[in-house]
C-alpha cells in the first residue's frame, strides 16, 4: 500500500457542479463515477454477509449490475438526460444479478422514468427522481422488508426533499443524500435482527451508499480509487493482522485507537502514514478509528505523534517484529506446514475438517488434499467448507467433517456445490481416519464413497476434556471442572483425575476385544503428563499396541482411537 | 401419511401445509415476486372460495429431502432470471433453516408478470 496516489489537489480539472443543469453527458460521467467507487469498495461489501446461500457475493453483484448499465451508455454521445437515464436503466436491467442487483435496476427505473422527455435534469427533478426510484423499487414486493436497500433508499428520498428546502445547490444536496445514505445503513442492524446478529450492516445498502457516494466524490474531485475500501470493521482487520507475513524492515509494528476530532480525511491520512511505514491498515467502528501500520525503528514513535494531532488516543500497542519473526510462527505459516496431499484432474479428492494442527498433519500425511480447521467450539461455515474445497482441480470431493456438529454444515456445502461431493458421516477424528485409511483417489467415486462410510464404524471413539459446566447425563453426575470421559460421544464418566478418566474409558470400552489403542494429545496438557499416562497405560495393557501423536488439538487433553 | 419426518426421542412430522406456509412467506418477502399464481382449475376454484396462504406452492418429501413448486407473478420490468434465482435461494434458505430438513430442489414458474410502472 505504499504505491503513490494522485492527490486529489493535482488532478487539474474542476467539475462545474453547482450550475443547475446536468445533461445526458454528465450523468454518464455520475454513472462511471459510481461504479469506479463501488468497485474500489467492492470486497468491502462482500464481506457484510449474512446468508450463507442468498446474497452469497452483494458486493460482486452490485458491481456486474453497474458495469452493465454504464456499458450500455459507455459509446453514447447522448445529450438528452431523459434517454441517457433509459439507456442506463435498460442496461441494469439486463445485466440484474442477484437481489440487490434487481432492486438497483428497479431504481435506476424508477430515477429514468422521472426524466421521460426531460432535456436537463435541475435540483427539483433529481428530486422527483429519487422519490420515483423509491416507488419504484419499493412496487416489486409484496411485503419489504426494512433494514435493507429499500430502507436506504427510502431514507434518500426522505433526505432529499428535506435538504430541497434548505439549499438549491446540488453539490449540498448530494452531500446531505449522502450523509442520509450513511446513516441509514448504520440504522440497518436496528432494523433486521439478523444483521444484529451478524455484527454487520446490511451490504446492499452499503453498496448503494457507494454508488451515491461516488458520485458525491466525483463532484468534489476526490479520487475514485483510493483504497479508503480499506477501512474495515475493526473485528476484521485483527484477522488480517494475524495472518500476515513480515517482510524485512518492517520492524516494528504500530496499532493505534483513536477517536479523530473531525471527520478523518482518509486520502490525506493514508498519504501522511505510507510516508512513515507500510502494511497501512485502517479500520472503523462506531467513530474509533484503529491505525495498523509497520515501520522502521526509527519512526516507531512517529505515527502515534501523527495520529494525537488527529484526535483523541484511546489505546496504543508496540510490537517487536524482530523477536517475532525469529520465534513463533504465525497461524498462517504454521498451517502452511502441513504438507498437503497433491490433487491431479479426474481423481477423488478428500477434504478433512481438523481440530488441531497436529490432526492436520496426520489427515495430510494419510492423504487428505485439503485441511478445514473446525471442531467442538468452533465449527467451520458452510462457506468455509465449501472455500476448502471449490478450487481444488477435480469435481469428485470427499468430505469428511470428523465431528458430528459439522456433518450438516458439510451437507449444505456439498448440496451448495456443483461438484460432485459426498460426505462420510465421520462423527470424530477417529472414525475420520479410520475412513481415509480405505481412500483410493483413483477408484471409482460410489465404491470409494461406501468403502469409507463402512469403515467409520470400525474404530471405538474416547474423548477426555473438561466439563464445561455442571449437568447430569445417562446418570453420571459431571461438575463443571471435572475430567470427563465420553465413548463414541456418549458421556461415561466424571472424575477429579486426568489418569482415572482415561482408565475407566478403556475398561468400559472394553479395550480387551481391540488390539490398538491411539492416543492423540491435545494443546492444554503438559508433553510430560502425557507420557506418565502412556506408561501406565502400556504397564496395564502389555498386549495391546499402544500409539501417541501430537493432535494439537484446543479442550480435549486427549482423543483416542481403539480398534 | 409420509409427511417429512425426524426422530429425536419419538417421531416428529411436520406438514406439508406448514412447509408450504413457510416457503410462501419466505417467497413473498423475495424482491420481485409480487403474488402466486394457481398451478391449475382445482387451485383456482379452491383459491376464489378460501384463501388459502398456500395456495401456488406445491411441496413434496421422498423420505430424504424436500421439493418445492412455486408459481409466482413476478414484476414487470425486473429481470425475470435474478429474481427467480434469488427467490429459489431465498425459500430454500429459509425452509432448510427453520425445519432442518435438507430441501433438494425449488422450482419456479413464473406464471405471469404484473405491470404495475408501465413504460
Amino acid at each position: 500500500m505504499t504505491d503513490n496516489r494522485v492527490s486529489p489537489a493535482q488532478e487539474s480539472e474542476v467539475r462545474v457542479v453547482d450550475k443547475l443543469e446536468v445533461g445526458g453527458q454528465e450523468l454518464k460521467k455520475y454513472v462511471q463515477a459510481s461504479l469506479n467507487w463501488l468497485k474500489t469498495n467492492q470486497q468491502i461489501v462482500n464481506s457484510l454477509n449474512v446468508f450463507p446461500v442468498p446474497d452469497g457475493d452483494t458486493g460482486t453483484n452490485m458491481v456486474l449490475t453497474m458495469q452493465a448499465a454504464y456499458n450500455e451508455i459507455a459509446n453514447s454521445t447522448e445529450e438528452n438526460i431523459g434517454k441517457m437515464a433509459h439507456a442506463v436503466a435498460q442496461g441494469a436491467l439486463m445485466g440484474a444479478r442477484g437481489n440487490s442487483g434487481v432492486i438497483l435496476s428497479q431504481l435506476w427505473r424508477g430515477f429514468a422514468r422521472a426524466l421521460d422527455n426531460l432535456e436537463k435534469m435541475n435540483v427539483d427533478i433529481l428530486i422527483r427522481a429519487l422519490h420515483e426510484a423509491r416507488n419504484t423499487a419499493y412496487k416489486g414486493v409484496v411485503r419489504p422488508v426494512e433494514g435493507t436497500i429499500l430502507t436506504v433508499a427510502k431514507d434518500v428520498d426522505i433526505a432529499a426533499e428535506k435538504a430541497r428546502v434548505e439549499t438549491a445547490n446540488l453539490k449540498s444536496i448530494l452531500e446531505k443524500i449522502v450523509a442520509a445514505a450513511d446513516d441509514s445503513v448504520k440504522r440497518t442492524p436496528e432494523l433486521l435482527p439478523v444483521l444484529k446478529q451478524a455484527g454487520v450492516v446490511d451490504s446492499g445498502g452499503k453498496g448503494l451508499f457507494y454508488i451515491l457516494e461516488g458520485i458525491l466524490r466525483y463532484t468534489q474531485n476526490q479520487s475514485l480509487d483510493t483504497p479508503i475500501g480499506a477501512v474495515q470493521t475493526i473485528a476484521a482487520l485483527d484477522m488480517a493482522q494475524a495472518m500476515e507475513e513480515i517482510e524485512p524492515g518492517q520492524d516494528y509494528e504500530v496499532v493505534v485507537d483513536f477517536q479523530p476530532a473531525s471527520p478523518l480525511d482518509l486520502d490525506s491520512f493514508y498519504r501522511d502514514l505510507s510516508e512513515m511505514g507500510t502494511s497501512i491498515q485502517v479500520g472503523e467502528g462506531d467513530g474509533m478509528y484503529r491505525m495498523h501500520i509497520h515501520v522502521p525503528t526509527d519512526n516507531r514513535y512517529k505515527p502515534i505523534d501523527y495520529t494525537m494531532k488527529l484526535g483523541t488516543i484511546s489505546k496504543i500497542a508496540i510490537e517487536n517484529l524482530m523477536l517475532q519473526t525469529g520465534g513463533v510462527k504465525s497461524m498462517a505459516q504454521k498451517m502452511a506446514q502441513v504438507k498437503l496431499t497433491p490433487i491431479e484432474p479426474g481423481q477423488i479428492a478428500v477434504v478433512a475438517v481438523s481440530p488441531g494442527n497436529g490432526i492436520s498433519q496426520i489427515f495430510a500425511s494419510l492423504g487428505a488434499n485439503a485441511i478445514v480447521s473446525g471442531g467442538q467450539t468452533m465449527n467451520p461455515s458452510t462457506e468455509e467448507i465449501l472455500h476448502g474445497f471449490e478450487d481444488l482441480p477435480t469435481d469428485q470431493i470427499i468430505i469428511l467433517p470428523n465431528n458430528k456438529n459439522i456433518i450438516l454444515a458439510a451437507q449444505t456445502a456439498s448440496a451448495v456445490s456443483v461438484k460432485k461431493v459426498a460426505v462420510i458421516p465421520s462423527r470424530s477424528v477417529p472414525q475420520g481416519l479410520s475412513a481415509i485409511l480405505r481412500f483410493d483417489p483413483e477408484g471409482d467415486f460410489d465404491a470409494v464413497v461406501n468403502e469409507m462410510t463402512s469403515a467409520v464404524n470400525d474404530v471405538v471413539t474416547g474423548e477426555i476434556t473438561t466439563a464445561t459446566r455442571t449437568v447430569e447425563l445417562n446418570g453420571v453426575q459431571a461438575h463443571q471442572g471435572e475430567i470427563i470421559a465420553l465413548l463414541n460421544g456418549t458421556l461415561i464418566t466424571s472424575t477429579t483425575n486426568l489418569d482415572e478418566a482415561c482408565f475407566n474409558l478403556l475398561s468400559q470400552a472394553k479395550v480387551e476385544d481391540y488390539e490398538r489403542i491411539t492416543f492423540f494429545y491435545g494443546d492444554n496438557i503438559e508433553k510430560s503428563e502425557v507420557d506418565r499416562i502412556i506408561e501406565a497405560v502400556t504397564e496395564k495393557y502389555p498386549e495391546h499396541e499402544v500409539e501417541v501423536h501430537e493432535g494439537g488439538q484446543s479442550h480435549y487433553h486427549f482423543i483416542i482411537a481403539i480398534e | 401419511m409420509n409427511e417429512p419426518t425426524y426422530h429425536y426421542h419419538g417421531d416428529i412430522y411436520v406438514s406439508y401445509r406448514a412447509i408450504s406456509t413457510i416457503a410462501y412467506q419466505s417467497a413473498l418477502e423475495s424482491y420481485g415476486v409480487v403474488g402466486f399464481a394457481p398451478k391449475n382449475l382445482a387451485d383456482g376454484l379452491v383459491q376464489a372460495i378460501v384463501n388459502d396462504p398456500t395456495s401456488g406452492v406445491d411441496v413434496h418429501y421422498d423420505k430424504k429431502s424436500i421439493t418445492i413448486d412455486l408459481y409466482v407473478i413476478v414484476e414487470y420490468g425486473t429481470r425475470i432470471k435474478s429474481v427467480a434465482t434469488s427467490v429459489a435461494g431465498n425459500v430454500k434458505y429459509k425452509v432448510e433453516s427453520t425445519i432442518g430438513l435438507p430441501v433438494s430442489a425449488v422450482n419456479v414458474h413464473v406464471r405471469g408478470l404484473r405491470i404495475s410502472n408501465p413504460d
